[in-house]
């Protein structure tokens, strides 16, 4: 399992497309042809100032991962091409860094606001509390209950009595090079794509033998427990 | 809120003759402000948004930003840029196995050419052949930082070199492919060329 993922995670880094309108293709005439060749080609360009800035990061060369993310970024302003919102929030905001937890920024626990929220829970969900962070929080939380209705409701109700200490949890991502911050909060209600069952397809148990004698517990819970030795799941 | 009406009433009650001033009642509902303290909150939010999201020209200079150390990178640690390099130089150009660049009476050339000079070059292996300036003849190395005037080439001794682009004319080797560029048509900003117009015809300078 260990290894497919791996795999997965770097075809990620390293294959990603930005996703770009080939409208213009339809068009017969030569002008529309043209501008498509163009916006093909600094597609192409930005891609591959993307990958080239996520190579420099991971060999910790981080003036020239900022270079490369900043010009990505400026290549995009100039052609007015948009790079798709995710990979765009990889970039730091302020120095376009590509932010990796663990190589060159850090992913912390805020203490402080853990305390802060903590004493007075009581006292404070009764007063209005109209900061702006609050209120996108709550909007978006609201969003996605509508998207997962039934996944969501069931998942609440396993998570919620045990992962209550997390539930408010907030967590922020320190960029190594310019220290600019970027804030999360911790959502047990969001669900990774590999706990969902569309994600597995198949289970391929690599020694057979010893499955068989412990098969009896169904094919699916074979795979979870013994998950680390030899399944494999793929999307 | 509370202290401004508390003004506007003493301005008011000032107004009046003074033996009937203590009769003047202002009821604190009737009075609307058009301009409380909203703005100035407003104000201070959009400030600190500001102040947080973009870096100025003096920290990106303060956090090394601008400058590249001359001898701390390994010409190793370029050559997976340089293998980059040349999946997006086979996808820029769109060459096939066996492709040869088109000579000067072929149809293609002139588009082949508009294509080369919007190519970006950091990752390419670039070599100086002709120069005005007969130092800079026979300096090797991949290209890492490309600005409006001058490439910075990354030789095989671990040193990073800086080269005047109008004053060379740059050879390219990639496969079976060879290319000569001359350096004047690269004059202009990375971000800018893949936009601008190019002039199809430069004066040779030698």
């Amino acid at each position: 399992m260990c290894l497919t993922f791996i795999a997965k995670y770097s075809a990620n880094v390293f294959g990603t497309r930005f996703i770009y309108e080939n409208n213009h293709s339809f068009m017969g005439n030569n002008k529309g042809k043209r501008k498509a060749l163009t916006q093909r080609q600094v597609c192409s360009r930005m891609n591959f100032l993307y990958q080239a800035s996520n190579l420099m990061a991971h060999s910790n060369n981080n003036t020239l991962a900022a270079y490369y993310g900043k010009l990505c970024r400026n290549v995009g302003t100039k052609a007015l091409m948009h790079m798709s919102p995710a990979l765009k929030r990889t970039l730091c905001k302020r120095c376009s860094l590509p932010l990796l937890p663990g190589v060159n920024t850090s992913l912390k626990l805020d203490q402080k606001q853990e305390q802060q929220q903590a004493i007075p829970v009581a006292a404070a969900t009764a007063t209005a509390t109209s900061t702006t962070s609050k209120r996108r929080h709550r909007r978006l939380r609201s969003k996605r209950n509508k998207g997962h209705n039934q996944t969501a409701a069931a998942v609440q109700k396993d998570a919620a009595p045990s992962a209550s200490m997390d539930e408010h949890a907030r967590l922020h991502l320190e960029c190594g090079l310019c220290g600019s911050k970027r804030r999360f909060q911790v959502d047990t209600q969001n669900e990774c794509w590999p706990e969902r069952s569309e994600a597995i397809v198949q289970v391929i148990r690599l020694d057979e033998q010893k499955n068989a004698d412990a098969a009896e517990g169904g094919v699916e819970a074979a795979g979870r427990v013994e998950g680390g030795g030899g399944t494999a799941r793929e999307q | 809120m509370e202290r401004e009406t508390e003004t506007l009433k003493e301005f008011l009650t000032d107004l009046v003759v003074p033996h009937h001033r203590c009769n003047v009642n202002i009821i604190p509902d009737h009075i609307t402000m058009l301009h409380g303290t909203k703005n100035k909150k407003q104000h201070s939010r959009k400030r600190r948004a500001h102040k947080s999201s973009t870096l100025t020209r003096r920290e990106y200079a303060q956090l090394g930003l601008n400058t590249l150390p001359t001898r701390q990178m390994r010409y190793e640690q370029a050559l997976p840029l340089h293998k980059l390099w040349r999946g997006y130089l086979r996808e820029h150009l769109e060459l096939r196995e066996g492709d040869e660049v088109p000579q000067v009476h072929e149809k293609r050339y002139e588009e082949f050419s508009k294509q080369l000079v919007k190519l970006d070059l950091h990752g390419a292996k670039l070599r100086v052949v002709q120069s005005k300036c007969p130092t800079l003849v026979g300096l090797s190395g991949i290209c890492v930082l490309d600005t409006k005037n001058v490439l910075k080439l990354l030789g095989e001794d671990h040193r990073v070199r800086t080269v005047p682009k109008s004053e060379c004319v740059f050879g390219m080797h990639v496969d079976s492919l060879e290319f000569i560029i001359f350096g004047q048509h690269l004059n202009m900003r990375p971000a800018e060329r893949s936009v601008k117009k190019i002039k199809s015809y430069v004066e040779p300078f030698m």
